[in-house]
């Protein structure tokens, strides 16, 4: 597998679970690195260096809206919110991974079940 | 460091120390340190409630942000502006498709390359055959100039085929001009769709084989892992 294929589908994940995420709730990026590493068993892992400017970018694109608020311990965070139009991402995306992981099932029996 | 054992660095200069101004030119830096200050921030308090001491925390912490340098570039490449985005990758491949399309033009008719007339009944069409020739490996370049910049499959669609479709915009400008010059002609229209196949379709079927490929792998890249911008 070629580099640029690794570094597609390790974006394509992350924006995926970035977005799934915030569509919960709005979260920081301290909150987001860590919920995502948690609930994925550290199977999808963030550096300063990749959920930064990914967060930047989605923002850019305008699926992301950001705003300095509290969080409970009274601090400011700069809290992401999932836009409109990063809700209407979601589907697509979904589906694309869906596909593509039943492609891989049939052909190497990589089976999520 | 007297500070490691008796409070927490100022995290917003432990920031710009790997992130110095010089480096992060983006529109607001100052947002971005303090965002990223207090994920440091959070990083340390959540390695301390891990039990860590605070020399070990602090270490942990500062490891998270040890590559200023990657950091500051991937910043300045996701903050680039929508405009010098589209700029990279629709203006400038579409530019230098259509200046390659025409100095490839040029070159042919000075060195005496005579197009071929194609009758097809009463209809001729006009064909520069060396130049045709050389299409699909310009707008190959082109279509290769805007997936390296990430163009979406619309964008790259544009540029490979510039030259085509500014003889399109020119010929929609010189048709309604011509009929007001002129006043209406029956033969004008039919010189108009002659035009029109020669300077626009067939040079656009030309280059689409060169674009084609670009277009293909960008499109299964960014469906099958979604990552265009």
């Amino acid at each position: 597998m070629t580099k640029r294929i690794r570094t597609q589908i390790a974006r394509g994940s992350a924006e995926l679970a970035i977005l799934s995420l915030l569509e919960e709730q709005p979260l920081y990026g301290f909150e987001i690195a860590k919920q995502i590493g948690e609930r994925t068993s550290g199977a999808l892992t963030f550096t300063l260096a990749s959920l930064y400017p990914l967060l930047y970018e989605m923002e850019k694109r305008g699926w992301l809206e950001a705003r300095w608020q509290a969080n409970a311990a009274g601090r400011d965070r700069r809290y992401y919110h999932l836009t409109p139009k990063g809700r209407r991402q979601l589907g697509p995306l979904r589906e694309e991974w869906r596909s593509f992981f039943h492609a891989l099932d049939a052909l190497a029996g990589v089976s999520h079940a | 460091m007297l500070w490691l054992e008796s409070a927490m660095p100022d995290w917003k200069e432990e920031v710009r120390k790997h992130l110095p101004s010089d480096r992060l030119r983006v529109a607001d830096p100052d947002a971005i340190v303090s965002e990223l200050a207090t994920h440091l921030e959070e990083t340390y308090a959540h390695a301390r409630l891990q039990g860590l001491d605070e020399a070990a925390a602090l270490k942990r912490t500062l490891q998270v942000i040890e590559d200023g340098h990657v950091l500051a570039q991937k910043i300045i490449r996701a903050k680039e502006s929508a405009v010098n985005h589209r700029t990279k990758s629709l203006w400038l491949p579409a530019l230098v498709t259509l200046f390659a399309a025409s100095v490839s033009l040029t070159l042919f008719q000075v060195v005496g390359v005579r197009p071929r007339l194609l009758w097809v009944g009463p209809w001729a069409f006009t064909l520069y055959w060396a130049w045709l020739a050389t299409l699909p490996g310009i707008g190959a370049f082109g279509g290769y100039l805007s997936r390296r910049a990430q163009a979406p499959a619309t964008w790259l669609l544009a540029a490979s085929l510039s030259p085509a479709l500014v003889m399109l915009i020119v010929m929609c400008v010189i048709l309604p001009w011509g009929l007001v010059i002129d006043g209406f002609h029956f033969f004008r229209l039919i010189g108009f769709g002659l035009g029109l196949i020669n300077w626009v379709v067939i040079p656009g079927i030309a280059l689409l084989p060169g674009a084609l490929p670009f277009l293909l792998s960008n499109d299964a890249g960014s469906r099958a892992v979604r990552t265009e911008a």
